[in-house]
């Protein structure tokens, strides 16, 4: 518990990535042991790769994706193993950064 | 080797990685037609055949003798192989670093195999394959609901099969029970144990997941779908990725421990020699002779094999560029309004391009083409009950939920109750048929009737259809049924108003609006056809598009819509009526659906419309019908009867030809091919340059459309070229599995891509396998635009599965893969080639036979 704000920290991850991987993802969220996720389809952005168009009009899959899961400390290493593994051959992005929650039990 | 324990994360991971090369295997009620490699695009074409030879065992070319005999027919000429090779010498820029084979042919490729086929190529084992037969017994169990052993804990494929082959003597003998019991938990750890046991590294791992994905392509192709497709609320049995290979592994376990396998460095499989993988075999150089022969000669099989495939599609290219750039064929300005009974919007697919044609032809219509779910992503559930249809390409997620009603509630309501009548009968006679003694009572009482039905239906398929129909009325009345645009999930204003927006702006029908638009979608009318939804709309996610086609025009012809479409400047004149219609793609009828109330001017207006459409879809069948094989030669009203007959015929295996021979799609006015027979050859997608400045219009049709026609192109040109792994076979031996597939016999695995009837005449491919052409009519720069802001777009052209044409400046230019344009001149310089009529590739028609009198019977 933090002392100031009176919240519980956590590790935020993000991932962005292409929206056919999405699904993969959010099972990788699943193993490991995440309760809940974000998903934002259709998000557009310039990367190493290129500029990368927002939604298109008839296709779902190949827009980008922002997924975003919160954890407790104890599990974000099993997730990152997974997370690695794919974007060692897929394009995407990955974020991880410390957060802090007011009802922690709602992320166990 | 450094081995190392896998978390279960890192295996979702690793499955993911392992499954790229695996096709995706749609259930036939929507057998969409898909790239195989379609995974691998991240890849160029050639590296992507490359992997997939190595992991799969296809070909990935054309087969030599296709090829040859294209030659021999002046289907390809020497140069066109001269062209193909010096674009081979002067590579354009490739994105990746591409092998090019020259000198010393390079090795085969070695195969991957797993380390239990490994095995047994060193002991001349067969437990690979019995571990095939066990997998494919128990997959084709679960996913027919055989396996719903009661009291287990957990739904899944591994839960389940574990609960039931405790009892199976089969895994007795493969000494499965020992590694049951030492091997516990989820499909996840269960995958992270085996590999941990068989002490593979990551790069190990992966090839163990492919070489176990590959055994049996099918079934693995179908676990993709489910992991990876299939909305999570998919109704039947779930048979995942993660799950299959699980399964699989355990036996391979079980079997490697049972033979006394060693794991490890240098345990009994890693000095093996793998398998030589298949190599694409070449038209001999000396059949080309001079020149361009030597240099053939000079190239590896593989790339041999690429040239000749390069020379063979720019043959086709060059062809069609031609006709679209002769003076007749260059835009004129489109018919007046005031000119034309109506406009007609079909879907792009190549069948409607006949339709159009025809019906153009007698100078009151214009016509335009559009993704046949007409750009409303619905999830519709029927009338008639059954599960809810996604009407729009697979690639979207329905965004709108709606249902249907009635136009009269009592003639719905009678339907619904006939229908229910119906029901109980059907359950009823399943129940007897599946009793171990009433299947035989069922027998002995009906077939008295139904044997000499039975007759009648073989002998007389028309008639029997049309009894069919008369009785099916009767017990069951049809009913006006027509989508229902209010509801918890139906759009609103706005959000109708943006589909036809959309629709019309990317189709340049902008203004000049007729006093009858129709909508057109199609479908396709078969029976006894397991593969029947391949038939229908692709872009309807392989349905029918009657529906679609109601809805878009329902949304159009509201006030409503109308006012907020006007104010973002698409003004939509009172007069005009938006109506729905339906091809049926087996027949060649059109069936219109008229809305509930007409005025009388309306209703005019649509019965000359009615008629103008039922004349062009004679003559498309007259034209049609001297392509099915077995079909006679008759004048227009025999034709249209022969191919309702074969429509309606149960043991007909080639009721019509679906996509086939399918090459290029063409994007722009519909100026550019009016009047040119493209031989249904053609994706027609309209598109106005002039209208979409931004070009948003352009990347909606290459990201979308253009992806839909790239999967077809590539799921009919691997049915051809890898027949046997990535096509589904002989559809007389077909056995169909739990409606997700079919067997080809009794058993094994699941057959992917189209079946042989579908793509060949008799042992000659009907199709020609070719890479997409898409020829766009837009400036140069634009083109590049949307090409550089679309990953999906960029790999499809630079990597060379699609070849890129642009029409620019009233010339024609080739996109270089990487980027650059090289204006595109008619090479063909000879006096005589010039002045043959062109033939979009190699002219394919049936020879003419006698045919037997009665119209029933096609011979």
């Amino acid at each position: 518990m933090d002392e100031r704000w009176g919240l519980t920290p956590m590790v935020k991850v993000e991932v962005v990535v292409s929206g056919e991987d999405a699904q993969v993802v959010t099972d990788l969220f699943s193993t490991a042991g995440a309760v809940g996720f974000t998903a934002v389809a259709n998000v557009s952005g310039v990367g190493h790769g290129g500029a990368h168009q927002g939604r298109l009009a008839f296709n779902d899959r190949n827009a980008l994706a922002l997924l975003m899961v919160v954890l407790p400390p104890a599990g974000v290493d099993r997730l990152l193993d997974g997370l690695r593994s794919l974007l060692a051959e897929r394009p995407g992005v990955l974020f991880v950064s410390d957060t802090y929650v007011s009802r922690p039990e709602y992320f166990r | 080797m450094s081995t190392r324990t896998f978390s279960t994360s890192h295996v979702v991971a690793l499955v993911e990685r392992a499954t790229r090369v695996v096709p995706v295997l749609w259930p036939l009620e929507s057998a969409v037609a898909a790239n195989p490699l379609w995974d691998l695009r991240s890849h160029s074409f050639t590296s992507a055949v490359a992997h997939a030879r190595r992991a799969l065992g296809i070909v990935g070319l054309p087969p030599a003798e296709v090829l040859a005999d294209a030659f021999r027919a002046g289907r390809l000429t020497v140069a066109d192989l001269e062209a193909a090779l010096d674009d081979l010498d002067q590579p354009d820029g490739a994105t990746e670093a591409e092998p090019v084979h020259r000198g010393a042919p390079a090795p085969p490729p070695s195969m991957l195999v797993t380390v239990l086929e490994r095995h047994d190529q060193l002991t001349g084992g067969r437990m690979a394959a019995e571990v095939d037969r066990e997998v494919a017994k128990y997959c084709a169990a679960y996913l027919g609901g055989l396996l719903g052993t009661s009291g287990v804990v957990g739904t899944g494929f591994l839960d389940q099969w574990r609960a039931a082959v405790v009892d199976d003597p089969a895994a007795r003998r493969l000494g499965l029970h020992g590694v049951l019991e030492a091997v516990a938990g989820g499909p996840e750890t269960v995958i992270a144990t085996v590999l941990a046991r068989l002490v593979l590294d990551e790069a190990g791992a992966v090839e163990e997941l492919t070489g176990q994905s590959a055994r049996l392509l099918g079934w693995a192709a179908h676990a993709k779908w489910r992991s990876r497709w299939a909305a999570p609320d998919h109704p039947g049995p779930a048979l995942h990725l993660v799950d299959y290979l699980a399964v699989r592994l355990l036996y391979d376990l079980a079997a490697l421990e049972r033979l006394g396998h060693r794991a490890g460095p240098g345990a009994c499989c890693d000095h093996l020699r793998p398998a030589p993988g298949s190599s694409p075999e070449v038209p001999p150089a000396a059949l080309v002779g001079g020149p361009a022969g030597d240099r053939l000669a000079r190239l590896d099989a593989t790339a041999a094999a690429a040239v000749w495939l390069a020379a063979y599609e720019a043959h086709y290219r060059d062809d069609l560029l031609a006709v679209l750039e002769r003076p007749s064929s260059q835009p004129s300005a489109p018919p007046s309004p005031g000119a034309l009974r109506a406009q007609v919007v079909c879907c792009i697919d190549i069948r409607s391009e006949g339709l159009r044609r025809h019906l153009e032809a007698s100078g009151h219509y214009e016509t335009f083409g559009f993704a046949g779910f007409f750009g409303v992503p619905a999830r519709v559930w029927p009338f008639d009950g059954g599960s809810a249809l996604d009407l729009c390409p697979v690639l979207l997620h329905p965004t709108v939920e709606l249902t249907e009603e009635a136009g009269e509630e009592a003639a719905g309501a009678a339907r619904h109750a006939g229908l229910r009548q119906l029901a109980v009968v059907e359950r009823a006679v399943e129940t007897t048929r599946e009793g171990p003694v009433a299947s035989y009572l069922l027998a002995e009482s009906a077939g008295v009737g139904l044997g000499p039905l039975a007759v009648l239906r073989t002998a007389a398929p028309a008639t029997f259809a049309r009894l069919r129909r008369w009785v099916l009325a009767r017990l069951a009345p049809p009913a006006d049924v027509h989508p229902v645009l209010s509801g918890p999930g139906a759009p609103s204003d706005d959000e109708q108003a943006l589909f036809v927006e959309t629709a019309l702006r990317t189709m340049g029908l902008t203004d000049r609006f007729a006093p009858v638009v129709v909508l057109c979608g199609h479908g396709s009318t078969t029976e006894n056809n397991p593969y029947g939804s391949a038939l229908d709309c692709g872009a309807c996610g392989a349905a029918r598009g009657g529906t679609s086609a109601r809805l878009a025009a329902a949304m159009s012809n509201r006030a409503e819509v109308r006012a907020l479409l006007a104010a973002r400047g698409i003004v939509v004149p009172d007069e005009t009526l938006f109506v729905a219609a339906e091809h049926d793609t087996a027949t060649d009828t059109v069936t219109v659906f008229p809305p509930a109330e007409l005025t009388p001017t309306q209703a005019d207006r649509l019965a000359v419309v009615e008629r103008d459409l039922a004349a062009a879809g004679a003559e498309l069948a007259v034209e049609r019908a001297a392509t099915l094989p077995g079909a006679v030669r008759r004048p227009r009203r025999g034709a249209a009867r022969h191919l309702a007959t074969r429509s309606a015929d149960w043991a007909q295996v080639q009721p019509e030809w679906g996509l086939a021979r399918c090459a290029a799609l063409v994007v722009g006015p519909r100026q550019l091919t009016v009047g040119i027979d493209l031989e249904r050859r053609t994706f027609l997608h309209s598109y106005d340059p002039g209208t979409d400045p931004d070009g948003a219009a352009l990347e909606a049709i290459l990201t979308g459309p253009m992806v839909v026609a790239q999967w077809i192109s590539a799921a009919y040109y691997h049915s051809v070229v890898d027949p046997d792994v990535l096509g589904a076979g002989d559809k007389v031996s077909h056995n169909v599995v739990a409606g997700v597939g079919v067997y080809q016999g009794a058993g094994g695995d699941l057959r992917l891509g189209l079946p042989r009837q579908s793509v060949f005449v008799g042992d000659e491919p009907f199709h020609e396998p070719m890479r997409l052409l898409v020829v766009v009519v837009a400036p140069r720069e634009r083109v590049d635009t949307v090409v550089a802001r679309n990953p999906v777009v960029a790999e499809l052209v630079d990597g060379e599965w699609v070849h890129l044409a642009a029409r620019d400046d009233g010339r024609f230019w080739r996109r270089r893969p990487g980027g650059g344009w090289r204006q595109w001149h008619d090479a063909r310089t000879d006096a005589h080639q010039l002045g043959r009529p062109v033939r979009l590739g190699r002219p394919y028609e049936v020879a003419p036979t006698g045919g037997h009198g009665e119209e029933e019977r096609h011979g």
